[in-house]
């Protein structure tokens, strides 16, 4: 241990003549403390709600996209297929049929516009025979058409087909056999029909818009993507799941930068106490540093002993922090406290996450920030007259 | 002492161990500036135990800070076997405090938060010596001014002649070529200050130091190889003491 720390720790731990200091200390490192605790909580609150949008999102959306980059359908769909099923880790590649129209529920005149879509291979149940065939609404669907599971709902294409009285827009009715609830900015259909059906509302009737995969890693997106594009070559499209959803990825960061930048306030307010504090104990071992000079200490010594003592005022209300941020998040999550109502909220309590990188993101701001309240004190300690010190310290 | 004082500075005359040359300094008080001397010239032959007397406030412990490199002159030249500070920087100065020069202030200074021992090792600890190391050699050093008992004991819990021991062990801690002792018995009773003067005078002669000692004590001046008499305009050879 260098001189410096050794000074350092003892000052720390003031003798009873030194109390008001070892008060003021004990004020700072909880003041970080509280900071710490706050921000790890409230980054560990919106990482239980985003991991859920995100694991959501990742079920939800297909993991790869392949589309045209130049017309509405592509050019070549069964290199398209074959590009995506010989992937490594893919669980299947489905074909996108899509477009866009508007959706009435029965006794209600007004209409929706809507982007509808093929569903996955057994996301819809098997349509009864002489039954409208079954689709999926999007929350907002059901509630503008006034439309829930069981009730029908007419789907109208944009695409005419001629008729004996001139064209006419294409139609088909269906039968809503679920309504799903969608995150907001999440990318998906607001319809989700029959493969057949789709193809008649948007007039694809071989290949597809786009072909779509889901991988059983959904993490491995980015790399996969990378090789179907170096395979299939320039004339095509491919995104991940995470470019599908950027908008939304976008709001999730930009919610948690914020979050961040306000409960950090209550780090800075803690530094200028550590401030204080350090400034106080400069005023105080005055005599102490010219005697250190007077010793062979060199200014950047005495500037060293200050900084540590952030440092260590710093890494004190840090730990301290942490051990209550994370315990606090742990336990928050592990015995669901914060309960919602179920029928407002997807979820039935607040979850909690705590993200290892978070945590360390956070630990190194809060010691960052007190080593940086020492900067000032320590400049001045090191500037101070040693002569000055010892003469009028008696 | 004084006695052999002659044969001695003769024999040391070729190297000088401060040569102080035209220095004045004034400090900045809050209403205006106060003048402390100016235009002093001092020398002092290496291995001279030299007392320097005078009226309070004619600046005897600002010419020990400058002598020591504590304080910087406004004017005029401080050199220490040698070496002139003023041409050292701020690093290198300190390094030369720490290897040649030992301080002795009439307060002490100890650090209270430390043992008498830790205090006597900061001087081998700023100069990067292990923490091991230096409490050992603190604790010889300790031994060495009778307070190897004490070594343990925080240097708030010792006595007045306790503490000022402490404080020359510490100043003795890198076997300095250069003692500067500012009223080091000015704040003890008459037989704490003797024996602190007694010891002093001991660890002189056995390390063959120079010895700078300020003091209001004419007994204890007396004992010196030479006496300086300081006035704000100059330091001379005292006349008036007999020794």
């Amino acid at each position: 241990m260098s001189f410096e720390t050794s000074i350092a720790l003892r000052y720390l731990v003031a003798s009873r003549r030194r109390a008001h200091v070892a008060l003021i200390s004990t004020i700072s490192m909880l003041g970080l403390a509280v900071g710490v605790a706050a921000l790890v909580i409230s980054l560990s609150l919106l990482s239980g709600f985003q991991d859920r949008i995100r694991a959501q999102m990742a079920q939800r959306t297909p993991h790869l996209r392949v589309s045209p980059t130049r017309g509405a359908v592509l050019p070549d769909p069964e290199r398209v297929h074959q590009a995506l099923s010989s992937l490594a880790g893919v669980a299947d590649v489905e074909p996108a049929i899509e477009g866009r129209g508007w959706a009435s529920g029965s006794g209600v005149e007004a209409t929706l516009p809507v982007r509808f879509r093929n569903a996955a291979a057994g996301e819809l149940p098997e349509a009864t025979e002489g039954d409208p065939p079954p689709a999926r609404v999007s929350a907002a669907v059901a509630t503008r058409t006034r439309s829930a599971a069981g009730d029908l709902l007419r789907l109208t294409s944009a695409r005419t087909r001629l008729s004996p009285v001139g064209p006419i827009p294409v139609a088909i009715v269906f039968r809503v056999a679920a309504v799903r609830r969608v995150a907001a900015l999440e990318k998906s259909p607001d319809v989700e029909v029959p493969e057949d059906a789709a193809r008649l509302l948007s007039g694809v009737s071989t290949g597809a818009r786009a072909f779509e995969a889901h991988l059983r890693d959904p993490n491995r997106a980015e790399t996969a993507a990378r090789g179907v594009a170096l395979v299939l070559g320039p004339d095509y499209r491919v995104e991940t799941w995470r470019q599908l959803n950027a908008p939304l990825s976008f709001a999730l960061r930009l919610e948690k930068s914020v979050i961040f930048a306000t409960v950090a306030l209550v780090i800075l307010v803690a530094a200028l106490n550590i401030v204080s504090n350090i400034a106080l104990t400069v005023v105080e071992k005055k005599r102490d540093l010219g005697v250190l000079t007077s010793l062979g200490a060199t200014p950047g010594s005495l500037a060293r002993i200050y900084l540590t003592l952030g440092a260590i005022i710093g890494a004190l209300g840090t730990g301290l922090g942490l051990i209550v941020g994370v315990s606090a998040s742990l336990l928050l999550d592990r015995y669901e406290v914060v309960r919602l109502p179920s029928d407002v909220y997807l979820l039935t309590h607040v979850p909690f996450a705590v993200h290892p990188r978070e945590v360390a993101l956070v630990a190194a701001f809060a010691l960052a920030t007190a080593v940086a309240a020492a900067v000032l004190p320590a400049r001045a300690a090191a500037r101070l007259a040693p002569g000055e010190a010892v003469r009028l310290s008696r | 002492m004084s006695s052999s004082a002659g044969s001695r500075e003769e024999a040391a005359a070729a190297t000088l161990a401060v040569k102080a040359t035209g220095l004045s300094k004034t400090y900045m008080g809050e209403a205006a500036p106060v003048p402390v001397f100016r235009n002093l010239e001092f020398t002092l032959a290496e291995g001279v135990f030299a007392a320097v007397m005078g009226p309070s406030g004619v600046g005897k412990s600002t010419l020990l800070h400058l002598l020591g490199g504590i304080d910087r002159p406004d004017s005029g030249r401080v050199e220490i076997f040698g070496v002139s500070l003023e041409d050292l920087g701020p690093r290198e100065r300190a390094r030369f405090r720490n290897e040649r020069i030992g301080f002795v202030f009439q307060f002490h200074h100890l650090l209270p938060e430390f043992t008498a021992e830790e205090n006597v090792a900061f001087p081998h600890r700023i100069a990067g010596v292990s923490s091991r190391e230096a409490r050992e050699r603190a604790a010889a050093l300790l031994e060495r001014v009778g307070l190897a008992d004490r070594r343990l004991h925080m240097s708030r819990a010792l006595s007045g002649g306790e503490q000022q021991r402490v404080a020359i062990a510490r100043a003795l801690a890198r076997s300095p070529s250069l003692l500067l002792a500012d009223e080091p018995t000015g704040n003890l009773d008459a037989e704490s200050a003797r024996s602190v003067f007694d010891l002093l005078a001991e660890l002189h002669r056995e390390r063959g130091m120079t010895t700078v000692l300020v003091t209001h004590n004419p007994d204890l001046a007396k004992r010196c190889d030479k006496i300086f008499e300081m006035s704000r305009e100059a330091i001379l050879p005292a006349t008036g003491f007999s020794g």
